[in-house]
This record gives C-alpha cells, sequence and structure tokens, in this order.
C-alpha cells in the first residue's frame, strides 16, 4: 500500500470513527452546556447500550441472525433504554444536587459511572453464547459480523470501504440532521437553549426547567443508544470498560470543539476519529500512543483555549 | 468546649489500638494475620493525606492522584532493583519517590494555575492517564506490564524488618504525615491554601501568592503520594504493572477523603479505614466465607467483583446526603 | 506629587468600552469618591487601579511609577532558564529509552557496574545529531515563549499591587467565609509581609521564631478588629457575620497591610443613616492614620459629607471633576443623573 492509500484509509476509518465519536459528544456538550456537568456516566450509558445491542443479537439468533431484523429492533430499543437510563440517572443522582457545588455533582457522576461499569461488568456474565456462556466476564466480547465483508469498491481496490462504514454515515448523518432540526426550530429546542444562556430567566418565563434538563438527557441518552448501535456493529467488540474509554475520546472532542456547542462537536468527534485513525495507520508504533496523543489534545485545548475551537470566551464578573 | 476533648480521647484510642496491633495479632489465630491486613489501611491513610493537602485544604480536585503514586513507586524501584546499578537502598528510595513525587507534582501545578474546578479535574484525569501510558510504553526502562522487581523491602540498614517493624514504621510515617497536614494547615501556606478554595480572586488582591500556593499545594500532595507509592512497592516486593495505578486507583483515593470529610485529616484517616477495610479485610472475609459454595462461578457471586458499585455507590450516596463527610473539616480553625 | 494619577485610562472587553481615556489624580491624604450612573464603568476603574485588568491603552501611577512590571534583563534571563530547560527535558524525554538502553540495560549484571565506560557510552550519544538538537532547539523555543506567555499574563497583578499599598473593598462581599474573622485579616497581613520568618519550615518545627511572628500579627489582627468594632466575634465565621458587619470586616481586611492607598466600592451600599454616618467617622479616621482613600458610593450624603473631590463618569467617559460642591451644580452631571434625554433602558 502506497502513501496515497494509506491516507484515503486512514480517512474513511477515521470519518467513521469521528462519526460514531461525533454522536457521543452531542451527548456529553448538550448535558454541559445546560448545566454545566461533565456527565462522566455517559460513556458507560454507551457501554450497557452495547451489551443489550449483543443481548439482542443473541436473541434473535447469534451469529446467524440477520441484520435487517437485528438493526431495526436495535435502533429503536437500545435508544430507548439508554435515554431512559441516562434520565433516570438525572432525576435520581443530578437532580438534587443541581444548587450544589459543581464539584459535589462531579464527583456524584464519577460514582454514578462506577456503579455502571460495574453492572455491565455482571452483564458480561450471564449465560448466553454471545457472553461466552458468563465464563469471563471481563473479557471483551466479539459482536458477531452480521453485515456482509466486502470491499464496496471491488476486491482489487487498496481501500477498503465495506458496509459497515456506509451503516455509520447512514445512521449517523440523519441523527446529526435530526438533531439540529430540533434544537433550532421546535418549542423544546428553543426551551433547551434557554436554559442553557440563563436558567433563572428560563424559569421566570414560564419554562419549568428541571422537565427541559430531563428530556436534555433523554435526548442525550437516545445520541448514546444509537451510538452504542453503530459502535458495536462496528468494531466488532465491546467490553464493560469501552465507556471509559470511548467517553475520554467523546469528551475530548466536545471540548475541542467547544463545550456547549454542537457543530462545535461534530467538528470535534471528526478531528479525533482523524487523529486516531491516522496515529494507527500511519505513525509506526502509533497505536501505543494514541490514547495520550488524545490525552495530550484535551490538556492543551482546556489550558490553551478552554473555550474550544467554535466556543466564545466567558469572564468573571468583579 | 468539651467536643474536642472528646474528639481527642477518641483519637487517643484509635491510636493505642493501632500501637497494640502485633501484640493482639499474637493473641489470635494466624489466619487473622491483623498487622498484614492494617497495612493498606495505613498506606492509604497516606495518600489519602497527599490527596487532602491539594483537594481538600486548596479545592483542587485531583482525579489523578495513583498518578503520583506510580511515579513513586517507580522511582523506588528503578532506584533499589539489582536489575540497576544504582541500588541506592530502602531509605533513600523512598526520599526519592518522595522527591519525584514532588517535582512531578510542580510540573502538574504549572498548567494548574489558571484552570476552572471541572476543567482542571479532567486535565488531572488526562495526566493520570498519560503517566499509565508512558510507564508502560518505556518498556525499556520500566520492564512494561512485568514491573520492576525485587526491589528493596524495608529495613533500617542491613536489618530488615520483620512484619511488626513494618507496621510501626508505617504508623509513623502517618503520623508525620498527619504532623505536616496539621502545622501547615495552623500556618500563612495553610491559610493562603484556604483563602484560594473560598475565593481566590479575593485572595489575589489581598496579596496571595495564589500561583505559588497552587503548585506548593500540588508538590506536597504529590510528594505524599509518592511516598506512598515507594512503600507500595517497598511492600509488595515489586513496583507492579502500571495499570494498577489506573483512574480506578485515583478514585479509591478520592472516596477516602470524600467519605472521610474533604479537608478534614481526621477525616481522610477515618476514610482509610473504612474504604480500605471494606475493600482489604470485608470483602477477603467475604470471599472466604462464600467461596464454599459449589456451582457458583459466577461473576457476581464474588464478592471482589461488588468493589466498584460499592464505591459508586457509596460516593453517590455521600453527595447526596452528608457531602460534607463523616467527619467534616469543623468551621473555622479547627484542627481534626 | 500626587499619590495616584491615572492617565488616559482605557479598558476594552472584547466589543464593549468599560473605561475610556479617563485621566484624574488622587492627592496622598485626601478622600476621593467616584460616582456616576450604573454602568459607568467605576468598578471597571477600580480593577484596573487594583491591578485585576491591564489597560487597554494609558496607564496607572503609584507615587509616580507604574503599576505593570516591564521587563529588564533579569526577566529575560530567567526566560531562557526556562527554554534551556524545557529544551533538555524535551531532548531527555525523547531520547530517554535510547540513553537508559546504551548506558544501563547494555552493562545490566556486570559487577561492580563500570560507571565509566556507562558514562562513555551516554557521552557518545550526545552528539548533536537530528535526534538531539530539533527537540533542544524546539523546547527551548516552546519554553522560551511559554515563560513570555506566562509574564505577559502577570504583569498586571493585583499581589503586586497589595503589596505596593494599593488596597480594595469589593461591590458583593468577597470575605473568606469558612474562615475566621482574625484568620482574614492574617490574610491580608501575610500578603503585606507581617509574617516574615513564619513560613513553611518553621511551621513544621514550631520554631520560637515562628510562634513570635504568628503571635505579633495575630496580635495586629486584635487590634484591627478593635479599630472597626468587631473584637467580640474575632474566633467567629465570618459567613456568619450580619451584612454590616461583614463590610466593616472586609475594610479591616483590607487596612491590614497599612495601605497606602484604599479604594472602597460602595461601602455604604445597604445601610441605614445611622449606619452610614458611623462608616463616614470610620473613613474620616482611617484617613487621619495616614491611608488616602478613593471610594466609589452612590449615597450622596455620604459622597457630600466626606469627600475632598469628586470625580464623575458616564458610560465610562469622566464628565467632571472638582470639589464635592461645584460638581453638585455641575449641568452635566445633573443631566446624567436626572437626565434632560430619555432614560437608557436598565
Amino acid at each position: 500500500m502506497d502513501w496515497t492509500d494509506l491516507i484515503a484509509q486512514c480517512l474513511v476509518t477515521g470519518v467513521a470513527n469521528g462519526l460514531i465519536i461525533a454522536l457521543i459528544a452531542l451527548g456529553y456538550t448538550m448535558v454541559y452546556g445546560i448545566v454545566e456537568l461533565i456527565n462522566f456516566a455517559h460513556g458507560d450509558v454507551l457501554m450497557l447500550g452495547g451489551f443489550l445491542v449483543l443481548t439482542l443479537i443473541s436473541a434473535c439468533g447469534g451469529e446467524q441472525a440477520s441484520p435487517w431484523v437485528v438493526l431495526p429492533i436495535a435502533l429503536v430499543a437500545v435508544p430507548a433504554f439508554c435515554a431512559g437510563l441516562n434520565w433516570s440517572i438525572d432525576r435520581l443522582a443530578y437532580r438534587p444536587l443541581r444548587h450544589a457545588p459543581k464539584l459535589t455533582a462531579l464527583v456524584s457522576a464519577i460514582g454514578v459511572s462506577f456503579i455502571l461499569l460495574n453492572l455491565g461488568l455482571f452483564w458480561g456474565g450471564l449465560d448466553l453464547a454471545v457472553f461466552d456462556d458468563g465464563r469471563s466476564a471481563s473479557a471483551k466480547k466479539s459482536v458477531p459480523d452480521l453485515l456482509p465483508f466486502s470491499n464496496l469498491l471491488g476486491d482489487d481496490a487498496s481501500v477498503l470501504i465495506t458496509l459497515k462504514d456506509v451503516l455509520v454515515a447512514a445512521v449517523t448523518l440523519p441523527m446529526l440532521a435530526a438533531l439540529t432540526w430540533l434544537v433550532q426550530r421546535t418549542s423544546l429546542g428553543r426551551a433547551m437553549r434557554a436554559v442553557a444562556q440563563d436558567p433563572v430567566a428560563a424559569r421566570l418565563m414560564g419554562i419549568d426547567t428541571d422537565a427541559v434538563i430531563g428530556r436534555t438527557f433523554l435526548i442525550g441518552g437516545a445520541l448514546a443508544g444509537v451510538a452504542s448501535v453503530v459502535y458495536a456493529l462496528y468494531n466488532g467488540a465491546i467490553d464493560f470498560q469501552l465507556g471509559y474509554r470511548a467517553g475520554m475520546d467523546a469528551f475530548t472532542a466536545a471540548v475541542l470543539g467547544g463545550i456547549g456547542s454542537l457543530p462545535g462537536a461534530v467538528v470535534g468527534g471528526l478531528l479525533i476519529g482523524l487523529v486516531r485513525a491516522a496515529m494507527e495507520t500511519l505513525v509506526p508504533n502509533g497505536s501505543q500512543w494514541s490514547g495520550t496523543v488524545v490525552f495530550a489534545v484535551l490538556i492543551v485545548v482546556l489550558v490553551f483555549r478552554p473555550t474550544g475551537l467554535l466556543g466564545s470566551p466567558l469572564r468573571e464578573k468583579v | 468546649m468539651t467536643r474536642p476533648s472528646r474528639a481527642q480521647v477518641a483519637w487517643g484510642v484509635a491510636l493505642a489500638v493501632v500501637v497494640a496491633l502485633p501484640l493482639l495479632d499474637q493473641a489470635l489465630p494466624a489466619r487473622a494475620a491483623l498487622t498484614e491486613r492494617v497495612a493498606p489501611i495505613l498506606l492509604f491513610a497516606i495518600l489519602g493525606l497527599g490527596l487532602t493537602v491539594v483537594s481538600g485544604f486548596t479545592g483542587l480536585l485531583n482525579l489523578g492522584a495513583a498518578a503520583f503514586m506510580a511515579l513513586g513507586a517507580y522511582a523506588f524501584s528503578i532506584l533499589t532493583c539489582p536489575i540497576y546499578p544504582f541500588q541506592v537502598g530502602f531509605w533513600p528510595g523512598l526520599v526519592a519517590a518522595t522527591v519525584v513525587g514532588a517535582g512531578a507534582g510542580a510540573l502538574v501545578g504549572l498548567p494548574a494555575m489558571r484552570l476552572r474546578g471541572d476543567y482542571l479535574a479532567i486535565v488531572t484525569l488526562g495526566l493520570g492517564e498519560i503517566v499509565q501510558d508512558v510507564l508502560k510504553n518505556l518498556d525499556v526502562i520500566t520492564k512494561g506490564t512485568q514491573g520492576i522487581n525485587p526491589v528493596a523491602a524495608p529495613s533500617f540498614g542491613p536489618l530488615i524488618l520483620p512484619a511488626a517493624g513494618r507496621h510501626y514504621l508505617l504508623l509513623a510515617l502517618v503520623l508525620a504525615a498527619v504532623w505536616v497536614c496539621v502545622a501547615l494547615r495552623r500556618s500563612s501556606i495553610g491559610r493562603a491554601w484556604e483563602a484560594v478554595r473560598e475565593d481566590e480572586l479575593a485572595a489575589r488582591c489581598m496579596g496571595v501568592a495564589t500561583a505559588r500556593a497552587k503548585l506548593g499545594a500540588f508538590a506536597l500532595g504529590a510528594a505524599l503520594c509518592g511516598l506512598g507509592g515507594g512503600l507500595y512497592a517497598s511492600l509488595s516486593n515489586s513496583s507492579l504493572d502500571p495499570g494498577t495505578y489506573d483512574f480506578g486507583r485515583s478514585v479509591i483515593i478520592l472516596s477516602i477523603v470524600i467519605v472521610g470529610g474533604l479537608g478534614s485529616i481526621g477525616g481522610a484517616l477515618l476514610g482509610a479505614v473504612i474504604m480500605v477495610g471494606f475493600d482489604t479485610i470485608l470483602i477477603d472475609e467475604l470471599a472466604k466465607a462464600t467461596s464454599g459454595e459449589t456451582g457458583s462461578e459466577r461473576v457476581w457471586a464474588q464478592p471482589g467483583n461488588w468493589k466498584f458499585l460499592v464505591y459508586g455507590l457509596a460516593l453517590v450516596l455521600m453527595m447526596r446526603f452528608r457531602p460534607d463527610g463523616l467527619l467534616p473539616a469543623h468551621a473555622p480553625g479547627a484542627a481534626r | 506629587m500626587s499619590l495616584l494619577s491615572v492617565e488616559g485610562v482605557t479598558l476594552r472587553f472584547g466589543g464593549l468600552t468599560a473605561v475610556e481615556a479617563v485621566s484624574f489624580t488622587v492627592e496622598a491624604g485626601s478622600i476621593t469618591a467616584v460616582i456616576g450612573p450604573n454602568g459607568a464603568g467605576k468598578t471597571s476603574l477600580f480593577n484596573v487601579v487594583t491591578g485585576l485588568y491591564p489597560p487597554s491603552a494609558g496607564q496607572v501611577r503609584l507615587d509616580g511609577r507604574g503599576l505593570i512590571a516591564q521587563a529588564d534583563l533579569a526577566s529575560w534571563l530567567r526566560w531562557a532558564v526556562v527554554g534551556v530547560a524545557t529544551g533538555l527535558g524535551c531532548t531527555v524525554a525523547v531520547n530517554l529509552p535510547d540513553w537508559w538502553d546504551a548506558a544501563i540495560n547494555a552493562f545490566a549484571g556486570r559487577e561492580p557496574f563500570p560507571w565509566g565506560e556507562a558514562a562513555a557510552a551516554l557521552g557518545a550519544r550526545l552528539a548533536p545529531t537530528a535526534w538531539n538538537l530539533v527537540p533542544l532547539i524546539a523546547g527551548f523555543a516552546v519554553g522560551l515563549a511559554g515563560a513570555w506567555q506566562a509574564w505577559q499574563r502577570s504583569r498586571c497583578s493585583s499581589e503586586r499591587c497589595f503589596r505596593a499599598g494599593i488596597a480594595r473593598t469589593f461591590q458583593n462581599i468577597r470575605l473568606f467565609r469558612g474562615m475566621t474573622c482574625s484568620d482574614n485579616l492574617m490574610i491580608a497581613l501575610a500578603g503585606a509581609g507581617r509574617l516574615r520568618g513564619a513560613g513553611p519550615l518553621g511551621a513544621l518545627l514550631r520554631t520560637p521564631r515562628f510562634r513570635r511572628v504568628e503571635a505579633s500579627a495575630r496580635a495586629e489582627a486584635g487590634r484591627l478588629l478593635t479599630l472597626v468594632g468587631l473584637a467580640a466575634v474575632a474566633d467567629g465565621a465570618a459567613g456568619s457575620l450580619p451584612y454590616g458587619h461583614q463590610r466593616r470586616l472586609e475594610i479591616a481586611r483590607a487596612l491590614a497591610g497599612c495601605p497606602r492607598l484604599l479604594l472602597l466600592d460602595e461601602p455604604a451600599a445597604g445601610m441605614n443613616e445611622s449606619e452610614s454616618a458611623a462608616l463616614m467617622q470610620l473613613i474620616r479616621r482611617i484617613r487621619d492614620e495616614g491611608t488616602t482613600v478613593l471610594l466609589i458610593e452612590h449615597d450622596m450624603s455620604v459622597v457630600m459629607g466626606i469627600s475632598d473631590r469628586v470625580v464623575v463618569l458616564e458610560y465610562g467617559r469622566k464628565i467632571a471633576e472638582g470639589t464635592p460642591a461645584e460638581v453638585r451644580r455641575d449641568p452635566r452631571v445633573i443631566a446624567a443623573y436626572l437626565g434632560d434625554t430619555p432614560a437608557e433602558p436598565a
């Protein structure tokens, strides 16, 4: 493979992964924009969604399952599950802390993340064939390859684009469009933007801020659910710790793009996806260091330009 | 006021029990092994005090404390393991671990100066992950996931300490750490830390060198964590795999200070007893009690696999119902 | 020479100009008031004088000396040192596995360890190759730039202004609420250098000198609390005081550093007539003890009652200056407050 092919492949993988990361990042950025809380548990909601996907595949026949059956079911059930989970987390853990100092809520979010992590560990221990009959709960579980693995560009092409890549684009792009429509055109979207800008004023205007916040968590959770379906099918493997890794990638993307900014989350997601792909395909020994690079990006952005690429600066009033 | 003296009596009794522990151990059957089980509690008390200085006194939430522990452990191991020519011995190794920790803390403190609460927390988390990755990847020096072993055991000169000796060594170091925290808190540096936590802008307008105060807090907190790491390596006779110093470990240290009471020295000690005692003693006993059941190899049947759930629940419940911790740092000026 | 000289100070935040080309002087031993409608830029002006924000244009001088640090040879040397350290650090970081392998792992197991040969092997690696030079130069550049940037951001610093003798109170009280009243003052005393000799080492060893310095500072804190009438609550939490007492504590804290210039931001806010009268007495006493006072105030009886001079701001510009009597009669001031044009939206 020569350089142009490597770069082309890198672009394909990078954009596909980037879109998935963008979906997850949107969940982080929406919640942060409205309650100024880093929902640490968001990545673990994704992880549990992935486990649900695998369980559904198992219920639909495991290795023999047809993608035309699994996909529609998964794309309805998993986002619903994740949405409900995210909403409950807000209701039970974060809402009582709405007026507490920020760090209290952050610590609580870490706690929730750990609880979900443990639940994922237990889920992986269920007595199902997809979970290795519960023998090694903590190990990675492979997701059966439901989509035909053939290069859409022809078997001789040096760049590999499969149905999986198409699936990612086919699912994430409409979701992004739907989200944009929701935020810009609906009254819920208007209410969300109002609460994000000034919660007190919003409440004075008659907006039920708790309900709006709850619905934001619902939407964020649904996005994570969709992302988990795509993630599981695209990457072919899940484990109970994927929430932490994917979550840090997505949070970095959100911060890079400008936390609170929806287009920023998408831009950030694509950038992080491309950086990861570049590290893994173009740089020798790159995969060892790709995690470090992502974290280094996060630190550099937070120290030098905390508002990210598309955000706007804030000032403390004296 | 009778409250302080009642608290002092309670601490006195606790201290007496800890001092008498090896003697108690002699009296109990061998499987009790009290001294060995209490060692992690004392070790994590030191780590908890380190985090108390940074996150408790100064209010800078540090989610990467395990990284300083790792650096201390590796510094100690590299300097005392026979595979390398340094072999400086136990005490110089410990000093080195502490100094390396302090240096790393100062380096981390540099970006910390301009960052706000939750952003700082994330940066410390990122730095923790980077340290872990670096230790794993620089396997030429750190032997990667194998870890470096064997390392120097706790000793005084040529005399290697037995279990009871180690116990008293740990106890002495815990008391030294407590003294450092108490003494500094009741001085101008401690007041500067508290001012930074209360209102950094006003502190600057009152002449507090806030940047230096934050750097100092990070350096001292990291030094204590480095000391804990060096001790950890020595007691485990290995630097251990870098993966043991991961975010989960940082959260355990965090839960110690949260449960005990953020900013409270006594709280850090109590938190160590509860959280680490739960981990090493309770889980151990439960595991032994339930291992008799046959056929249950299910992951949820082993008590050890409930750890994350319990730590997570502890954090959520404490934040909801007792955000000041079990032994809150009393208002104005009180020491314990 | 005047104590404080504000010369053409302008402060801009992005598109908003908070203060525009304001100039005035404050003579030592006087009480000067800055007044103006809300949003006139008074607190922003205070923020510039106390070093919180550098002015976008113009400058502020205390006793003829500017408040903003200037770079000199020593600063350049410091930045160069940081640059060199960063460069060396980067070079070591990039090459460490390689050097370790050559110097240590290659001779592993040899007893006694051949330090000389290891040093020679290491020395051979220190040649000016690309691997060594690139991180060295890049690191030097980054370190130098970083140190310069950090200095730029801290050129104008409120700590330095405090130590130079400028202290302030805030519009919305900013006490250290969880600390005792006495501790609040100890912070300012430390900032003013009254606790030299009571550093960390002394604290750890509880030396006699440490005890002496701390005790004398505590006594001074007590004296200040007595001055403002709060001696009884010295060990109470600052946050639990009633509002009026908190304002007085804030003033005591600002006085703790024996400032040459004291800036009070709306000290009479929320006070009734008798409280305002007591406050005016306190301010006069502060002036009599040698501290110059500059205050922002909306309460005209206070302003007219104690000020020697009054400066009037509107929309960030100075529109009048003079004695209280002169300012009261100035038509521009009257227009600014009562408005002969339709009032601007709140």
